[in-house]
Order: structure tokens, then sequence, then C-alpha cells
């Protein structure tokens, strides 16, 4: 529609535009706004971009909160329709994403093939697409809320001075074993977090979950109170708000056991022969991240963010993402960029040929011979117990959470 | 207008701030006051144009904000004021145009009937309080479990300790705040199931309610209501379609013992709501658009249709209402709580 002429027009000619750089404004987290992710992008995209690095509850608060302050919104499908439902993002249209028909079905159907356990919660399929009425579900559509990026199986790791060899009888009941009382650490995101320690409560047998992905409040009610009782007995030493600071926990043997994070176990030093990532027998916590669009976008900054979206998954970042042991919904554009020894070793779940750098492309963080934990990519997306959730009861839990995580923190000081 | 009108009006005649029986009766204030401004406008001493605001307007009324804003949408209805571009409420007719007059209403020297004021004045201490601890209470619910601290009330609230039982007897009967065993008032958490199950009781009660009323349902307030939203551009807001539908529909079924429990059921998840918007939640354009379909089944007089449609629309109201609860995480418990609410600590 075309605009209307305003009739007082008569101002004087303004002083001819300041040409700048077009900028492009990500919000997310330290998982993927990796500084050599930004400086290729730029390269290879022509125009500026600035990462904004939060933790994950204040990136969501502003996501949701300050819709204009960013223009692709880089987080987790756990916590989308959180952000959605404020009507802070737009409709993704696949049609303009040229890497979208190669994206795996991990990410689209659930599941990495038809055989694979589901696992329980919030799997990315079910928040993927628009559904009539602008809600979010799994009934397939030219439209998404989140284009599917990085992703990973996440478990424990733990210290093998003090537990001793565990491999192929790894549980997350050893979470609780006595050996873990006082060096026992937690990540502190309830939506995270709060899987750990209900995997392992499960585990020892001290809670039984129907649903272990959309707990009911008894549920609830009876893993507080077990975590509590544990609390009282003394097994916590902290819960950790990043990778690095596990990782310290870990090289300072201030805790023997656990949650873990990939990027944590590159940066062990000394330590990490160790330690060791277990591959539960009760699977694995995943995880799906990806990138949004923000509601206010529109014309060129539009373009823009659907060239930063197709170009993330065009192999570079996720080449990157490999190398700090995430992996990432187009496996096939990632293996054309990493070397055959890294590709064998992040993906196939092979044995180092060679000591493989980290995202940094400098430092070393695989030594020759290492084998994943877990083994390839496809063992280990087959093995899904439950994947981070905001549950229906997600408000209730994480204040409970929040409680429970200030009271171990403040017992430690 | 005449005293007994004016009495009728009120629906207070006889019980107004009055125990009866030892239990304490509430009044309609609202209508107290919707009366003292209605005969106010009447004679002028309002003049056409002022911009009605529900602050000053609540304390020279020496009231809550809630039975001012439930007053002033009655004078709406009745066509007396209306909403404008600005703040507030604008004295006259919708579409004659008026420019806002803003002036201080202290200084208008209302004439407030002695009955009205007695009838204000004389309902209970306890009564006065209890709209904002009841706001209060409603909007921690979403926050988790708090207890509330009896002698931190009376001091907040600068009454004695029979008033501040008085107040909490009021909540407990409404089922905003329960005693726990170690004899603590209570209140919280609202939990996805507690909704759910709320949205249960909604789907069991208001349909039925809806056509028990169908004889006593005000027709011509639902045509009003929908001439004045065709006229306006403004997109309305959902929640006061949902308080129309009640008003001028549900709350008419000729069963009291019903409509309470309705509203009584209905409360926490009201707060939630109100809690949620003052966050800044975005409007539900789809929800609003199912309350007119709602309103056009009933100005057909399709009441069995209507019920229908509204138990469908009750139960995608409950997972949207779930949904909203989630979004609640994002945000600290810090700024939206009074110091006579302390967190619940389970031991």
């Amino acid at each position: 529609m075309p605009a209307a002429i305003p009739k007082k027009s008569r101002k004087p000619p303004q002083s001819p535009a300041l040409i700048r750089r077009r900028t492009l404004r990500v919000l997310g987290t330290d998982i993927s706004l990796l500084e050599p992710v930004r400086a290729r992008a730029v390269a290879d995209l022509g125009f500026d971009i600035v990462f904004e690095s939060l933790d994950f509850p204040s990136c969501q608060r502003k996501a949701a909160l300050n819709p204009d302050s960013y223009d692709v919104y880089d987080q987790c499908f756990h916590n989308l329709d959180i952000v959605w439902f404020w009507g802070a993002l737009q409709p993704i249209d696949t049609g303009r994403i040229g890497t979208w028909a190669r994206i795996n079905d991990l990410a689209k159907a659930g599941g990495i093939d038809k055989y694979a356990s589901r696992g329980y919660g919030d799997a990315p399929a079910n928040k993927l697409y628009v559904q009539p009425g602008l809600s979010l579900g799994p009934e397939p559509s030219r439209w998404i809320a989140m284009l599917p990026t990085v992703h990973n199986f996440d478990s424990f790791g733990y210290d093998k001075r003090v537990f001793g060899e565990n491999a192929g009888r790894e549980s997350w009941a050893l979470l609780f074993d006595p050996r873990a009382k006082g060096k026992l650490a937690l990540v502190d995101e309830p939506a995270i977090g709060l899987f750990d320690a209900a995997l392992s409560a499960e585990a020892v047998g001290a809670v039984r979950f129907k649903d272990i992905g959309n707990m009911s409040v008894a549920e609830v009610d009876a893993l507080f109170a077990f975590l509590h009782a544990k609390c009282r007995e003394g097994f916590f030493q902290r819960c950790w708000s990043s990778a690095q600071e596990a990782a310290r926990l870990f090289r300072e043997r201030q805790v023997a056991i656990q949650s873990m994070w990939s990027p944590g176990y590159n940066v062990l030093g000394e330590a990490s022969t160790m330690i060791t990532e277990a591959a539960p027998i009760e699977g694995y916590r995943a995880w799906h991240g990806g990138l949004s669009l923000a509601r206010h976008l529109e014309g060129a900054a539009l373009d823009m963010a659907y060239a930063y979206l197709h170009w993330w998954l065009s192999g570079w970042a996720g080449a990157a993402m490999a190398r700090q042991g995430y992996y990432v919904s187009v496996p096939s554009a990632v293996q054309n960029v990493l070397s055959a020894a890294e590709w064998d070793y992040w993906y196939e779940g092979g044995e180092a040929r060679e000591d493989l750098v980290g995202a940094d492309g400098a430092t070393i963080v695989v030594r020759r011979g290492a084998r994943r934990s877990g083994g390839s990519y496809r063992e280990r997306a087959s093995r899904i117990a439950v994947w981070n959730t905001a549950m229906d009861e997600h408000n209730y839990v994480s204040r409970l959470w929040a409680r429970f995580v200030a009271e171990t923190n403040a017992r430690q000081r | 207008m005449k005293r007994d009108e004016q009495q009728a009006a009120m629906g207070v005649s006889e019980t107004a701030g009055q125990e009866n029986g030892g239990r304490l009766v509430s009044v309609r204030r609202y209508d107290l006051i919707a009366t003292a401004l209605r005969a106010n406008i009447a004679s002028g001493r309002l003049p056409q144009g002022l911009v009605m605001l529900e602050g000053p307007i609540a304390a020279l009324m020496q009231t809550s904000r809630a039975p001012v804003q439930a007053a002033l949408r009655i004078l709406e209805q009745e066509n007396l004021v209306h909403r404008f571009g600005g703040r507030g409420y604008l004295i006259g007719r919708l579409g004659v145009a008026i420019e806002p007059l803003r002036l201080d209403i202290h200084t208008l020297e209302l004439n407030i009937s002695a009955e009205i004021d007695e009838a204000l004045q004389n309902r209970g201490l306890w009564e006065r309080a209890y709209d904002d601890v009841e706001a209060a209470v409603a909007s921690c619910l979403i926050f988790g479990e708090f207890r509330i601290i009896e002698a931190e009330l009376g001091t907040h609230l600068g009454v004695s300790r029979t008033v501040v039982r008085d107040v909490l007897s009021r909540l407990h009967e409404r089922g905003l705040i329960a005693k726990n065993q170690s004899s603590h008032w209570i209140a919280g958490p609202l939990t996805a199931q507690s909704v759910r199950e709320r949205f249960q009781v909604r789907e069991v009660l208001e349909p039925e309610a809806l056509r028990l009323a169908t004889t006593a349902i005000d027709y011509e307030g639902i045509t009003r209501l929908r001439v004045r939203a065709g006229h306006s551009n403004e997109p309305v807001n959902w929640a006061e379609l949902e308080r129309a539908l009640m008003e001028l529909c549900i709350f008419r079924a000729p069963n009291r013992h019903l409509i309470e429990l309705i509203q009584h059921n209905q409360m926490p998840i009201t707060a939630a709501y109100r809690a949620l918007s003052r966050l800044g939640l975005p409007e539900d354009e789809i929800a609003a658009g199912e309350y007119w379909t709602l309103f056009e089944l009933i100005s057909a007089r399709r009441i069995d249709a209507a019920a229908a449609y509204l138990r469908n629309h009750l139960k995608v109201m409950a997972e949207k209402n779930i949904a909203r609860l989630r979004i609640v995480a994002v945000v600290s418990e810090a700024q939206s709580i009074v110091p006579y609410l302390t967190p619940y600590r389970v031991e």
C-alpha cells in the first residue's frame, strides 16, 4: 500500500545519510556465541554482527521483555515457548532457509531414526512448527518458530580416583552413591539440572515418575523432599552456572562427580585423564538449540537475519560447535568442513588419529588415541532418556529449584 | 433520585456494612460508587468531558480502586461515560466530540448523599482493608508458596488482631489461603495442576449457569456492547469481554450459591492473569474473537450452542493459561511481594 505523501513536506533538504555498516544483533548464551564464529560470519556475510551472551534465565527474560533489543535469538527449544508466547518472535519461513531440507530427523521428527528412543519431555519437534492459531506443535508446516541448530546428549562426569572404572554400568545412581557425599555438584538451571537430579533420584529408587518430562505436583514435591534430605546429609558441594566453573571444580578436586557439559571436558587440564564422561545406562539428558527471529524484524534487517540463519547451518559454525563436543542439525555440511580425523572422532566415535584442536582453532583438547564416550552421534542420539524441558509445572518447579540452589550454595559459604 | 430508588440501585439497603448474625456481609461497593457518580453527573457537578481517573475517585470515596473500576464500567454500559485515547474515562456519550477536561475531582465539591456516604463508611474496617490484601495475596500465588505473618499484616494495615482475623477468615472462605499442619496461614502455590482443575470446574459449572440464566440474560446489554465495539477501532481486551460475559449472562443465573462457586473458583486464575498483564504479556486476540462469537450466539438466543461453545473455549483457555504460567518462571518475585508475605520453606 503506497504511503500517503504528507502535504507539509517543505522542509529544507537533509544532509546526506551517513553510510553505516549494517549490524545484526544476536542474543544468546556462551553455548554457541563464540568469537571465531562471529568473526567468520562477518567475513562471509559482509555485515557487522554483535553477540550478547547472557546466562540462561537473564537471556530468556531479556528476550521476552525487551524484544526490540536483539534481532536473532540464539537459545534452546526448551525455553522457546516462554519467549514465543510473549509475542517476542516471528515465524520463520523455511522456504527462505536453503539448508532446511538437509536438517536431520532428530529435530524434525523427534528421533534420529524411527527406532531410536524419543525420550520424555520437550523433544524439539513438539515445539518446532507454527500451528494455526500461532501455537507450537509437531504438525509439519512451512513456518517454524526456531531453526534447529546445535545440540548434545549430556550426562555426568566422575573422578576415577574416587569411583574407579565403571564402563558399561554407569548409572545416574552414582550421583547419590555414598562416595559422592560432599563431592557432588549440579548445574543450576531448573530446566536442566532438575533432570540430572530427577534421573538420579529415580535411579536410586527414591522417586518414581510416571512421566519424568512432565512431572505432577506430587512427584515434584517428592523429588524436592529427597533433594533437601540429601542436602542436609551434606551431599552437595555446590550448583554451578557455566561449563568453565564445572571444569574448575574438577581441576581443584572440590567435586568428584557432577553434571557436566561437553566444553567443560576440554578445559580440565591435568585432571582430564582422571575424569570420565559417563554414558549412563538409563540414557542421556538431551537438549537442542536453535535460532529465532525477533518480531520487529522487517525489510533489509529481516533479510540479514535470514542470511545469518542460512549461513549458520552451512558448515563452518557447525565445525566450531563440533570442536567443543556439540552436534549440529545438518551433519553433512559439517563433514565438509571438519578434517577426516575430526569427523571420525567427534561424529563417528572413532579413535583420534591425531591431536585435535578445540573451537579456538589452536588449543589441543583431544589427545591422539582418545575415544569419545558413548560412541557415535547415531548411538548417542538413540539413547535419549529425557529432553531439557519447561514442564507444565515449570513455574512451580523453578521457584522450588531456585530456593534449593540458594540453600546449597549458601551452605558452602 | 428518590431515596428508595437509590437504595434499590445500591442493592444494599438492608445489610450495608452490618454484621448479620455474627457473619460479615459484603456490600456492593461499586454500586454505591456508581450511584454517587451518576447523581453528580446528572446534576452537572461532574461536567461533560471531565476525565475520570480511578485513583482520585478511590481516594475521594476512601476505597480501593477495584470497585471504582467496576463502577466506571457500569456507567460506561449506561452510556454516561466512555473510553478515549487517554487514561481513564470521559464523561459524556461516545461519538459526541468533547474536549477532555482535566480537573482535580477533590475541588468539584461533589454531592454525596448521606446514605451513600454512611454506607461507604459503615463498611467494617476489615472490609476496607480486605480488597488490598486480597489483591496482594492473589498476585503472590503464581510465585509459589507464601506464609502470611499475622503480626506483620496488622502492622502493615495499622489495624488490630481482630480485624486481621476477619480479613484472614474471608480469604480462607474464598479459598485463597489455607492453614497448614503447623497452623500457619499459607497462600499458594498456583500450580499448573490447580489451574487445570479449576478450568475443569469451570467447564462443568459455567455452561450450565449460562443455560440456567437464559431468561435473565441482559440481552440489551450485549447488544449495546456489540454496537459499541462495532463503532470503535480499539481492540477489546479478552478479559474485559469475559467479565462482561459473567456480568451480563452467567452471574444472572437464578442460583446465588452456584454463582458464588463460580466466582471463588475463578479468583486465583483471574488474579494470575492480572499479575501477568501487569508484566506486559501481550493481548490474546484469538480469545477475544471467541468471546465475540459467544455473544453472537447468545444474542441469537442459541443458548445451547453458546453453552457448548463456551465449554470448548474453556478447554482451550486452560491450556493457554498453563502456557502463560510457565512464562512466569522468568519473572523474579521480589518486586511483587508485600512485607507480610514471606516465602514458605519446607524443611
